[in-house]
């Protein structure tokens, strides 16, 4: 055998070698840049305390470090791909192609469902803070409904990006978002026309505080406009107006 | 033959009830240990989780008038009789307890400190801010040089008619409440005016350059105070506000509540 021959036959082999060893390098290149490039964004400290960051301590790893991972395989897989087809085309099947077609996509849907996940620890963690003036103990169903809309936001997503049917989920998450909405206006259609009401008394104050005001049958002196009420007192009587009913029936100012 | 621990237990014999002011978790947790005595926790909040809480709502530096407020808190919501025994344990030096003493319950010494945040028409929060602004306005003054103000707090409506505008009042159509801190620099700067400042029950300033008119009948202030003292005074008397009035002359903070000085503090000690 020449061995110009065997060279021939075997550049293949020594071209898939190089192709593994350059995505081997480019792999860890690449996981070792997400990873700074993540901690100089201050993603590390945005994750801390969250439950995914906590899942990934009980694995031993952290989140920027398994996401920075996740970029490091993504390069391996593709190189040893490419290897196997230089090597031998036949193996490289239609099938391969769409496994390698498909990949990014199990790869973006992994990512948005990791900051969907945190995303939704943060809003649930917003919200509570919020209202952590609110003493009652049921305001705990807001910020964890709170959270599972946006994992719920964030899986859907994630579905749609690997071509699983969501399409029913889309209508439930509609269903829900607006029965929460019609519920609001019902039940605050009160609230929102005070409110309404109360910005213009607000922006325009046609009567001050200390003005003497009848307001159907209440009459009294201005303690006090917010946006939804106004507080009219009279002699150790307190009247709390909504504004819509000032705005409604007329206010009367009286002088002298 | 007599040792100091010993002498120390005489400050501690016989009470009724263990005052804690601000203590640390584990300071608590060995004091609920304690059997026959009730402790009380006075605090800013309730961070120990305590069953008998009065809350402090400024941090007082006079020990005095802490131990005043948390006897009186506790006098008020029922959690101690007139006339029991209390150790107050607090902080004078550092942050961790280190002063004991002995204090009898006593309702007719009623000072009207804690009446002042907590059963005034105002709420205690904007009590507090405004004490807040005006300590502050107290220790630094404006650009330097010491001032003198007047707030008067709650019952706005009844105040506005019991008095009458200098001139334009700068927060016409501003719907600013005392506590945020831009407004804390607004009033700082406002306070070169003359007149009082009015906030009502919620926190929100109704007016600047207010010319006070209540009828100073029968008020009675500690003699060498000032015109702005006596119409502070004067004006809590005739409607149910509370009145902040810092002083020109001396530096000291005042509150006023029902025609009476209930509290004076030294914004220097803040």
């Amino acid at each position: 055998m020449e061995v110009s021959q065997f060279v021939a036959e075997n550049y293949d082999y020594i071209l898939a070698a190089v192709i593994v060893a350059l995505g081997f390098v480019t792999g860890v290149l690449a996981r070792r840049m997400n990873e700074r490039v993540m901690e100089a964004l201050g993603v590390g400290d945005a994750v801390e305390g969250t439950s995914v960051e906590r899942t990934a301590r009980d694995f031993g790893t952290t989140t920027t470090a398994f996401v920075a991972r996740i970029s490091g395989w993504v390069i391996y897989g593709v190189a040893i791909v490419l290897a196997v087809r230089v090597v031998n085309p036949l193996l490289a099947t239609a099938l391969w192609v769409q496994v390698t077609g498909y990949l990014p996509n199990v790869v973006i849907a992994l990512v948005v469902l990791v900051v969907g996940l945190i995303a939704g620890d943060k809003a649930e963690l917003a919200v509570s803070e919020r209202l952590r003036g609110v003493k009652l103990p049921e305001i705990g169903v807001i910020p964890v409904a709170a959270r599972y809309s946006v994992v719920f936001v964030a899986a859907l997503v994630a579905l749609s990006q690997l071509g699983v049917a969501t399409t029913a989920l889309v209508v439930a998450f509609a269903a829900y978002l607006a029965a929460g909405i019609i519920l609001t206006v019902v039940a605050t259609r009160d609230l929102l026309a005070a409110g309404a009401a109360g910005l213009y008394l607000l922006l325009t104050e046609p009567y001050g505080i200390g003005d003497t005001i009848r307001v159907e049958d209440m009459e009294g002196f201005v303690q006090e406009v917010d946006v939804f009420v106004t507080r009219i007192e009279d002699d150790g009587t307190e009247y709390v107006v909504p504004n819509h009913l000032v705005l409604r029936s007329g206010v009367v100012r009286v002088i002298d | 033959m007599s040792s100091l621990p010993g002498l120390a237990t005489d400050l501690v014999d016989g009470v009724d009830a263990l005052f804690l002011f601000s203590p640390s978790g584990s300071y608590y947790e060995r004091a609920t240990d304690l059997e026959d005595t009730d402790v009380v926790v006075v605090a800013q909040e309730n961070t120990v989780g305590a069953d008998e809480f009065v809350e402090l709502p400024l941090d007082f530096a006079e020990v005095t008038e802490r131990v005043r407020f948390g006897v009186e808190g506790a006098l008020d919501n029922g959690v101690v009789e007139d006339g029991e025994l209390l150790a107050c344990a607090t902080s004078v030096f550092g942050d961790d307890i280190d002063t004991i003493s002995r204090v009898r319950a006593d309702d007719s010494a009623h000072s009207g400190i804690y009446d002042l945040f907590v059963n005034s028409r105002a709420d205690p929060s904007v009590i507090r801010d405004v004490l807040d602004v005006v300590i502050e306005l107290g220790r630094k003054g404006q650009k330097g040089k010491p001032v003198g103000a007047l707030f008067v707090v709650g019952d706005a409506g009844k105040v506005m008619n019991k008095s009458r505008p200098l001139s334009y009042n700068p927060f016409e159509k501003s719907h600013v409440h005392v506590g945020d801190p831009i407004v804390n620099v607004m009033l700082k700067e406002f306070s070169r005016l003359d007149g009082a400042f009015v906030i009502t029950d919620s926190g929100k300033i109704a007016s600047a350059y207010r010319y006070l008119e209540p009828s100073a009948e029968g008020v009675d202030i500690p003699k060498g105070l000032g015109t702005r003292h006596m119409a502070a005074a004067s004006i809590t008397r005739d409607t149910n506000a509370v009145s902040v009035v810092l002083s020109e002359s001396d530096g000291l903070v005042r509150a006023f509540k029902g025609g009476e000085l209930v509290l004076e503090l030294d914004p220097e000690a803040y």
